[in-house]
């Protein structure tokens, strides 16, 4: 057999094809399908069973300024996932409340997925409601003008287009909100 | 305790067949002569360059 | 480079000689001339991307020219533009050696490669007006996606077409992982530029990351290595070490390879056994590896004298311990504990150039060095510039590496001391990323110098004819 494939070039295509699907199929076909989290949307009004609240769909404002996060790469220094890991969850909170970590059922309308592979700047997974609008308008004027010693570019060409900046500042809003997390709902606009 | 899920087990399952099959398919390799000299071949052949004006220098 | 004739003619089987076959390489010749011009450029914009780290400010205000759009053109400039289209260039030329027989179509061949420049030149308008799909690797929108299906069919046709009209019955190992990566790029790349668009969230990273893993595991992993098996023993002038021991490496990684893309969202919001198997394949990769690497050493056994002369071979071999490390710290930054330092951290940069860069850049420009004066018969421009564009790119390349894992490292302890402010951990940072740029400097002066070397060799191939 062994001598076969050394040789036989259907068999070598045949078998290399077949050590590929197995591994393929069992990591990207068969996990949605045992685990149903991934394709349902969060939702959750018992507070025994963690932080409460229900995952929306986005609106067609969120959608657009969702398209610009996407356009400007932002991705690729954000990510957005409170991991399991203790300093996530307190990096990710905010005013010494601890943020829960981000779990499947949260992302089922993002498309295309936004978790990240690189964290250069912070984490945006719960950035939703800690910054007003102005706060966002001086930032991306300028970053460093509020948090000096920040490496992130400046977007003049969005804050002077009022409709993208609107739609992106209202994208970011929703950022984690899925999950109540904050004590007194105490979320900036 | 992530390892005590009945899904690792079968990972931990599915890893021992794995290992079983390495080790049947190697000895039965040994078995049908495939670690003779014959297959050898192809690296002695891949140093001949066949075209011409070759430049081996 | 001091010839060893003798170890190769002890060798039983090199007593018959064949017809002699002409081989034109036309296809091989385009494809490798516009990946190194894509090299140069793109390195260019690779050290402009590594200043903007130090001096964020830099052509902050162009839209056209901002982190977020420079950045996915350098990851798929380098990726398709250079890396890709040198290893397709290189696999034109070694696959009708290896199988006695000339390419099947030089006509198909040419065609392809001149449609894979329409795909980067495209891919370089779009991805600088912000069209960005929003997934990693697969940027491209899908118009693109659909050009390089085809280009990858008429590449696989081509090859295919010339292994199954070879004159020998076995197949060299190079033979097989070139075989492997025309299959299993084909479905990779479907699932992580078609499949994705049919899935949100949880759903499509998955199906991302496994692309993106692959992309580099079953891509650029298997044709790198062909290349090494074939430029490792022609360089040295000896026999590989053992083509059953190649076998055992290359059905390993076809096997375990594509397991393990949930490994780059550990401790993440996706399912824990998942992340089990990926670690567990993950840490298996070691099989695979050193069975290639050992292969690679033993190969050189009583030949490491050659590497004080031979600069193909010094790009080789330093490639081959790169492989070795980059190969290393994969299983082991995919174990949860030191996943939870690393992750997402600035090691995670240095890690993937050591992989594309360190180890199947330099094969690449290895086999670039070796097949360039023979296809235009003539010889090398200069061996001086050429063993300085080595040593460019081996120290800028280090510098690189090393200071960004020491670096990724420190950032991760950080990050996991939370009583460190965020943005302290970003000026620390500092320090290290102004030691990238100028390592990013030394990298593309090896660029130039190599990129500059190949192309007076083959302006200059008429007037220097090398006497046969």
């Amino acid at each position: 057999m062994l001598r076969k494939a050394d040789s036989n070039f259907a068999f070598a295509v045949g078998a290399a094809l077949l050590f590929f699907f197995i591994g393929g199929i069992l990591t990207t076909v068969v996990p949605p399908l045992v685990d149903k989290s991934w394709s349902k949307p969060f939702e959750n009004s018992d507070p025994s069973q963690g932080a409460t609240g229900k995952l929306v769909a986005y609106t067609e404002r969120q959608l657009k300024g969702r398209a610009i996060y996407v356009r400007e790469g932002c991705w690729y220094c954000h990510t957005q996932q409170t991991r399991t890991l203790l300093a996530d969850t307190v990096r990710s909170g905010w005013k010494g409340v601890r943020s829960p970590i981000s779990t499947p059922d949260e992302f089922v309308y993002d498309y295309p997925h936004m978790f990240g592979t690189k964290r250069t700047g912070p984490d945006l997974s719960r950035v939703g409601g800690k910054y007003d609008t102005q706060w966002h308008r001086t930032h991306f004027r300028n970053p460093r003008d509020l948090v000096p010693g920040s490496i992130m570019p400046p977007f003049p060409w969005i804050v002077e287009n009022p409709e993208e900046f609107t739609a992106l500042v209202d994208y970011i809003q929703t950022l984690g909100r899925a999950k109540n997390w904050r004590p007194n709902g105490d979320y900036e606009k | 305790m992530d390892y005590m899920y009945p899904s690792v087990f079968l990972a931990y399952f599915m890893f021992f067949v794995l290992t079983l099959l390495t080790l049947v398919w190697l000895i039965m390799s040994r078995k049908q002569g495939f670690w003779g000299k014959n297959s050898e071949e192809p690296k002695y052949r891949m140093m001949r360059d066949d075209d011409e004006g070759n430049y081996n220098g | 480079m001091p010839e060893d004739t003798s170890r190769v003619q002890a060798s039983p089987s090199i007593s018959a000689g064949g017809a002699a076959v002409v081989h034109e390489d036309t296809t091989a010749k385009w494809f490798l001339i516009s990946s190194i011009a894509y090299f140069f450029i793109v390195g260019i914009i690779a050290v402009t991307i590594a200043a903007k780290f130090v001096w964020p400010q830099l052509l902050g205000t162009v839209q056209y020219l901002t982190y977020g759009r420079l950045r996915p053109l350098h990851v798929n400039g380098m990726l398709f533009g250079w890396l890709l289209a040198a290893d397709m260039g290189l696999a034109f030329y070694l696959i009708p050696r290896l199988c006695g027989v000339k390419l099947w179509s030089e006509k198909l061949g040419v065609a392809t490669a001149a449609l894979w420049n329409v795909i980067v030149l495209g891919a370089v308008v779009m991805l600088l007006m912000g069209y960005n799909q929003g997934l990693e690797y697969a940027e491209l929108p899908t118009w693109e996606d659909v050009l390089v299906v085809i280009a990858w069919i008429m590449f696989g046709l081509n090859i295919f077409m010339t292994i199954a009209s070879r004159k020998y019955d076995q197949m060299y190992v190079s033979i097989w992982y070139i075989m492997g990566t025309i299959l299993w790029t084909a479905f990779v790349y479907l699932t992580g530029n078609f499949a994705v668009l049919f899935a949100t969230g949880v759903n499509q990273a998955n199906l991302n990351w496994m692309y993106v893993h692959n992309a580099v595991g079953l891509i650029f992993t298997p044709i790198g290595l062909a290349l090494a098996y074939y430029y490792i023993p022609k360089a040295s002038n000896s026999p590989l070490h053992s083509h059953k021991l190649s076998m055992i490496g290359f059905w390993s990684l076809a096997f375990v390879y594509v397991w393990t893309g949930a490994h780059h969202m550990l401790h993440g919001p996706i399912s824990q056994w998942l992340q089990t198997i990926s670690i567990a394949f993950s840490v298996m990769l070691l099989i695979p590896v050193w069975a290639v690497v050992y292969n690679f050493f033993a190969t050189m056994q009583g030949q490491w004298h050659q590497l004080r002369e031979n600069v193909p071979l010094k790009f080789l071999m330093s490639g081959v311990v790169f492989y070795l490390l980059t190969c290393f710290q994969g299983p082991m930054h995919s174990l949860r504990t030191v996943n939870a330092i690393v992750s997402k951290t600035d090691w995670i940069p240095g890690h993937a150039h050591m992989a594309v860069l360190g180890a199947f850049s330099f094969f690449a420009i290895a086999g670039t060095y070796y097949t360039v004066p023979r296809m235009f018969k003539c010889k090398l421009f200069s061996d001086t510039l050429a063993n300085w564009s080595f040593w460019f790119l081996m120290v800028g390349g280090l510098g690189f590496f090393v200071t960004l894992w020491l670096g990724g490292f420190w950032q991760g302890w950080q990050w996991n001391n939370v009583s460190i402010p965020f943005i302290d951990t970003v000026k620390a940072l500092q320090p290290v990323w102004l030691v990238r740029f100028f390592s990013g400097i030394l990298m593309f002066t090896g660029i130039v110098s190599f990129a500059y070397n190949i192309l007076a060799t083959i302006v200059g191939a008429k007037d220097n004819p090398e006497a046969a």
